[in-house]
């Protein structure tokens, strides 16, 4: 339980990836405005969460330059992210739905 | 290390990463409307604390506490920087006792623990029978030996050794060598390969074989330059063409430490019955059995060979198997441990010292402490930081100490040249090393355990005043180094009487102004000849001299020996076959007792004119005289018949003089004269090195230096190939103490470093609770306390915890120096003076140090202090 709480930002990084590489930046940005404001991810949670998924071979990361040639470190999904990116997605539905049912139960 | 530079990368990219970020948050800011100030705060605002964050990335990669660890580190190292006193005091101390003890272990490690070069030594060992009147070391009699190699069971193999002789190589230049005589079987059972070749065989080993023989990989190198066809040539020993076999290795070590050049087969004759030379004996246990059963396995072939001695004989016959180890290193095991045990104890102390200043120390971190607690830091955070500072300041210590033990070892050397086994071998090897770096980390986490323990959240936590248990801690380790120190000072106390005891020892002979060469000359002499062209040479000599010839000198090395029995006394029975052990006797010129300033006790030494006559003059020591001739006069007696039923005539007897070392009373001995013919006794010289072995003393109202000189120019103008040692009687004679003084030198050195810190510790406690108190001791000399009182309530205090190390002390010296009396000579191990000065010194040297600081207490004003409040 305690575990798919904290993997929720884990899964809302990789679900950001799916779509593309991204950087750090990018990927706050993307959550925010994809939640339209609703969840709000601090910087403080989200490169050690990053560096985390790195280290577990779940994203890769490289120097890249962007649209309007500036540096950054952009993350990729590997083929072991999308896999836990799956997992994670039923992991977090299910337990959505349970806490949905706990709620409508008066 | 690589590692660690790629972390340091890795801290760069995250740094850089984050950076990244705000530069674009920063232009996002900017494009909605911000001044680019008001965008980068915004940005860094948002992203909260920078460096908080890229410490968390940095912390999922690897090993944070490391990274930790380093900052520790830092920390540390700029604690250190700002307090250079205490950080040079507790690195002094803690590299003086791992100084101290590094340079010992080196010394002990090649003694105690480090394997003897064969494969699998532990189960070598030495087998033989010891008679104490014969020999102190096991040996074993050929055919003896000869019927037990067949019949015995617990040992894979067994072999023999023969001893070392000297021998010529007998070509162009001609050098002489050691020759080493062993059985075909004795490289085996060691495990030893030769380097080059092979060994020789069994069918080699036998008495009328030719000759053949192993080279030792020096004497290859020096010789041949190490030739590898040196193999299957003939060189000529002792005029002897003797073949090459092969060459020892290079690491090649006999049992006994001695050098040789040559190994040759000892050619036991075993068809002769009844053979009765000497060997020493070696076996390798077969796997499983240990060194108890291979006695009690070997005990019934031992009790046959008992039953073919006389039974006066028997009882002091016993057979001894005992590892490799312990034959070698005989009673240098005691004196090792007590060495090493000793400079352990010292450092023990060192680290109770350096304890006791990072107490202080932290006594006045109070405040940083406090602060850093009440941020955030957990226990365990600021005791690492406390452990770290003690490991860090043991290191640094170490190293220092490498260099002090390198020093010692230097020093050692110099001391004890020759009296310590191996002590030319030890040196600052790897193995050392780890041994310093274990030290530094033991002694690291033992002083910084206490303070450790001692960090305000610790106390806070516990919710009592830290102060009062401080205090008892510092004083707890006070009172154990008094006591450690004491058992140091005791025993140092109990080897310097034991020194004092040996050094007293009266040799039986004046050591003053007298000069010793001894010398083998080499086979092809006629001896009698050369000794002859000897003696004309030291007539001519300047100043005089009073000259002899001996075959060996005293006080030590090894003198001719007859069993007792063999001297019969005219118009008495013979004395039954076997009895009274061994007389040893020398072989001498009429000149010998002045030269030796032997005096004598009865009659007169021999004349020159005896040494042309048929007589048999002899001299008898007086222990043996008293022997021979308890209740009447020796002088005139006739002992000692030969196989033609000629007499000896005792014409004199001489005072005893030391021959078995200075712990044991004199051997007795006689003297027979050194004729200008060829006598009987001439005649029945003994195999071996025959009378090629000489001693020439002079004594002579000139310098020792140049009567040295001058026997030197003689000796290399009879045969400049013949090696020589030339000594004053008094250097001889002071080489029997070397050992005991390095003992008693270095455990004394021990105990005068303890007893240094154990005072400086004091000095720093008592010093701090003065500064502590400073207020109190203000308001009581207000109050009218006198200098004196308050000088005494710090001395009372320091007195007390002093007499509890030393009650402490005195109880574990009695216990302890129990073990040292195998070292001691004449002294009762709980010798009362030992006992009694060690406590008094140490209490008098407390008080004083004590009172330093004390007395500082007693000029207190109390107007300033109290003003201060």
């Amino acid at each position: 339980m305690a575990d798919s709480l904290q993997g929720t930002l884990d899964l809302l990084i990789l679900k950001t990836l799916q779509l593309g590489p991204n950087h750090g930046f990018g990927i706050t940005l993307h959550i925010q405005t994809a939640s339209q404001g609703l969840l709000n991810v601090e910087e403080g949670s989200l490169y050690p969460a990053l560096h985390r998924l790195e280290r577990d071979k779940l994203v890769k990361a490289e120097w890249k330059t962007t649209g309007n040639r500036r540096r950054a470190r952009v993350y990729t999904l590997t083929a072991a992210g999308r896999k836990r990116l799956g997992e994670a997605e039923e992991s977090w539905t299910s337990l959505a739905k349970g806490v949905g049912r706990l709620l409508r139960y008066v | 290390m690589k590692n660690w530079f790629r972390r340091r990368d890795r801290s760069q990219e995250i740094h850089e990463e984050v950076e990244r970020h705000l530069a674009m948050r920063a232009e996002l800011n900017c494009a909605a409307g911000m001044s680019p100030d008001e965008a980068r705060t915004g940005a860094r605002r948002q992203f909260g604390n920078a460096a908080l964050i890229e410490e968390d990335v940095r912390g999922v990669r690897g090993f944070p506490w490391l990274e930790s660890l380093a900052q520790d580190a830092r920390y540390a190292l700029r604690g250190f920087a700002r307090s250079p006193v205490f950080t040079a005091t507790a690195i002094l101390t803690i590299a003086l006792g791992i100084g101290a003890s590094t340079a010992v272990f080196s010394l002990v490690d090649r003694i105690l623990f480090r394997p003897l070069p064969y494969p699998q030594a532990d189960r070598l060992v030495s087998i033989g029978i010891v008679a104490p009147s014969v020999d102190k070391s096991e040996f074993v009699f050929a055919d003896a030996y000869v019927q037990m190699r067949a019949r015995q069971t617990p040992f894979s193999q067994i072999t023999t050794f023969g001893f070392i002789n000297d021998c010529d190589l007998s070509e162009q230049n001609a050098v002489r060598l050691r020759c080493a005589m062993v059985e075909s079987t004795f490289l085996p059972t060691f495990g030893i390969q030769p380097a080059l070749g092979r060994n020789f065989t069994h069918a080699e080993d036998q008495p009328n074989a030719s000759k053949v023989a192993l080279l030792s990989y020096s004497f290859w190198k020096n010789r041949f330059g190490g030739d590898t066809g040196v193999v299957g040539r003939s060189i000529s020993v002792d005029g002897q063409p003797t073949n090459i076999v092969g060459v020892l290795p290079r690491d090649f070590e006999l049992f006994n430490l001695s050098p040789i050049d040559l190994l040759i087969p000892e050619a036991i004759n075993e068809a002769r019955p009844g053979n009765g030379r000497v060997f020493r004996a070696f076996g390798r246990l077969r796997p499983g059995v240990g060194v108890e059963q291979a006695r009690a396995a070997m005990e019934p072939l031992f009790e046959e060979q008992r039953r073919t001695v006389p039974p006066q004989f028997r009882k002091e016959l016993r057979l001894v198997i005992r590892p490799l180890r312990d034959r070698q290193i005989g009673d240098m095991r005691l004196a090792s441990w007590t060495l090493f045990a000793a400079v352990l104890v010292v450092l023990l102390i060192a680290s109770a010292n350096v304890a006791n200043l990072m107490l202080a120390r932290s006594a006045s971190r109070r405040r940083e402490w406090t602060i850093r607690a009440a941020i955030g830091a957990g226990r365990w955070r600021l005791a690492r930081q406390v452990l770290t500072e003690s490991v860090l300041l043991a290191s640094i210590g170490a190293v220092a100490g490498c260099g002090l033990a390198w020093l010692l070892l230097r020093f050692f050397a110099a001391a004890a040249p020759h009296g310590i086994m191996r002590l030319d071998q030890a040196s600052l090897d790897g193995r050392v090393l780890l041994f310093a770096i274990a030290l530094a980390l033991a002694s690291g986490v033992l002083f910084g355990l206490a303070p450790a323990l001692d960090t305000p959240a610790a106390s806070m936590a516990a919710g009592r005043t830290v102060v009062s248990s401080r205090g008892l801690l510092r004083h707890v380790l006070i009172a154990a180094q008094i006591a450690a120190s004491l058992i140091l000072l005791a025993g140092a106390g109990l080897l310097l009487r034991s020194l004092w005891n040996l050094e007293k020892v009266p040799l039986g002979m004046d050591t003053e102004r007298t000069v010793a060469a001894q010398f083998v000359i080499g086979r092809g002499y006629d001896e009698l000849a050369f000794f002859t062209r000897l003696e004309a040479r030291l007539q001519s000599l300047p100043g005089s001299p009073v000259y002899a010839i001996s075959d060996n000198i005293p006080p030590y090395g090894g003198f001719r020996g007859r069993p007792f029995f063999v001297l019969n006394v005219e118009g008495r029975p013979p004395f039954p076959e076997g009895t009274g052990g061994m007389v040893g006797w020398r072989y001498v010129t009429p000149g010998y007792f002045a030269a030796m300033g032997i005096p004598m006790v009865r009659g007169r030494a021999f004349t020159e004119e005896e040494r042309n006559a048929q007589e048999m003059p002899i001299v008898l020591s007086r222990e043996l005289a008293h022997r021979l001739f308890p209740e009447s006069d020796a002088l005139g007696r006739h002992i000692l018949s030969t196989d033609k039923g000629a007499w000896h005539t005792v014409v004199g007897v001489a005072g005893d003089v030391i021959n078995v070392g200075l712990e044991r009373r004199p051997e007795p001995e006689y003297y027979e004269l050194r004729k200008n013919f060829p006598d009987v006794t001439y005649a029945n010289r003994q195999p071996g090195v025959g009378w090629r072995g000489a001693s020439v003393i002079v004594r002579s109202p000139l310098s020792t230096e140049s009567m040295s000189r001058n026997l030197r120019g003689i000796l290399a103008e009879l045969d400049p190939a013949v090696p020589v040692t030339v000594q004053t009687l008094q250097e001889r004679a002071s080489t029997l103490t070397v050992t005991p003084r390095f003992d008693a030198l270095l455990l004394g050195g021990f105990a005068g470093v303890g007893l240094l810190l154990a005072a400086i510790g004091i000095y720093g406690v008592i010093a701090f609770l003065v500064g502590q108190r400073t207020r109190e001791v203000g308001v009581r000399i207000a109050l009218g306390a006198t200098p004196t009182a308050v000088t005494r309530m710090f001395l009372s205090h320091a007195a007390g915890w002093t007499l509890a190390g030393i009650v402490v002390g005195l109880a574990g010296s009695l216990a302890v120096t129990q073990l040292l009396a195998g070292m001691l000579f004449q002294v009762n191990a709980r010798d009362p003076w030992s006992l009694a000065v060690a406590p008094a010194l140490l209490l008098a040297v407390a008080l004083t140090a004590a009172w330093l600081p004390a007395r500082r207490a007693a000029r207190i004003d109390p107007v300033r202090t109290l003003r201060e409040e």
